[in-house]
């Protein structure tokens, strides 16, 4: 039965295939599931915010896979497979260790908070926000990352980094797509202004949208 | 044909639009509507920067010791 359902598994790539097919299922899982180390390591890192943990997670995550990777379809999506699965370690698991100030509520971020970072700037300063935004270092994207809510945060993450369709996405939070898309709405109208903020300290030439207008 | 949405139903699913996902308003007016509206072009554009900025921040490596422990972890389960 288990060796049937290897061998009919369709080839991942198109290669010619020169040993005789006759993979253990943790040499095949070797061979699909660790490529994305990176990327969920990656994703980890901005769930737990602090490397211990995100290894600590991903460790966990594979674990968890290949324990039910018997379960996995061939053919379907591995890598949003993976993704549910950290996703749910982390809700479960680590979520319930970090208490921070926007824990998980998106409720939390009040209006002004979210501000009207698309307000009607001129078409000119919106290219000078494009290209300020462009010239951030990295740490500054991360830092701005790191301070909007869970919720959001982990949206946006999935959609503009990983590429998942809102349906992607909503499985993998288990949310509805509406949820889904206003989550990646807020979240990115917050990271917006944030990172309008942190251009403007560093001297680049800014955008007048500002979510820390606390002065 | 083609029917200009107009600015607030352009920038409403602007980001549906960029991801290609479904809108309620068709992408094709939504497209017409930005071959003249400079100001929902450069918004579109922003909106383009900000992803490819936040793709590009969130590149990560996963270290070694972590990839070998992995690979121990799942050597471990498998002998059991």
């Amino acid at each position: 039965m288990m060796a049937t359902a290897v061998l009919t598994a369709p080839p991942v790539v198109d290669l010619p295939v020169m040993s005789t097919p006759t993979p253990d299922p943790r040499a095949l899982f070797e061979e699909q599931a660790i490529p994305f180390l990176d990327q969920l390591y990656g994703a980890a890192l901005r769930m737990t915010r602090n490397p211990a943990d995100a290894q600590d997670l991903v460790q966990e995550t594979f674990v968890k896979a290949y324990a039910a990777f018997g379960q996995f379809e061939q053919g379907t999506n591995l890598k949003a497979w993976l993704y549910r699965i950290l996703t749910n370690t982390f809700i479960n698991t680590y979520r319930k260790k970090q208490r921070d100030p926007y824990q998980g509520s998106t409720s939390e971020m009040e209006e002004w908070q979210l501000g009207g970072a698309e307000s009607a700037t001129a078409t000119s300063s919106r290219s000078a926000e494009a290209e300020a935004i462009d010239h951030l270092p990295d740490s500054d994207v991360k830092e701005a990352l790191q301070s909007i809510p869970e919720d959001f945060r982990l949206a946006v993450y999935l959609a503009d980094v990983e590429g998942f369709s809102y349906q992607e996405i909503a499985d993998i939070m288990k949310t509805p797509v509406g949820t889904v898309m206003s989550r990646l709405h807020r979240g990115r109208r917050l990271l917006r202004g944030l990172l309008a903020d942190y251009a403007k300290e560093r001297g680049l030439a800014a955008a007048p949208s500002s979510t820390r207008s606390g002065k | 044909m083609n029917n200009d949405c107009g600015c607030d139903k352009a920038r409403a699913e602007l980001e549906e639009y960029l991801r290609n996902e479904f809108c309620r308003t068709n992408a094709e007016d939504i497209r017409s509507h930005l071959e003249t509206c400079e100001g929902c072009q450069s918004e579109l554009h922003v909106g383009i920067v900000l992803t490819q900025t936040v793709q590009r921040a969130c590149k990560e490596v996963a270290p070694e010791e972590l990839r070998d422990q992995l690979l121990l972890t799942l050597r471990t389960l498998e002998s059991r």
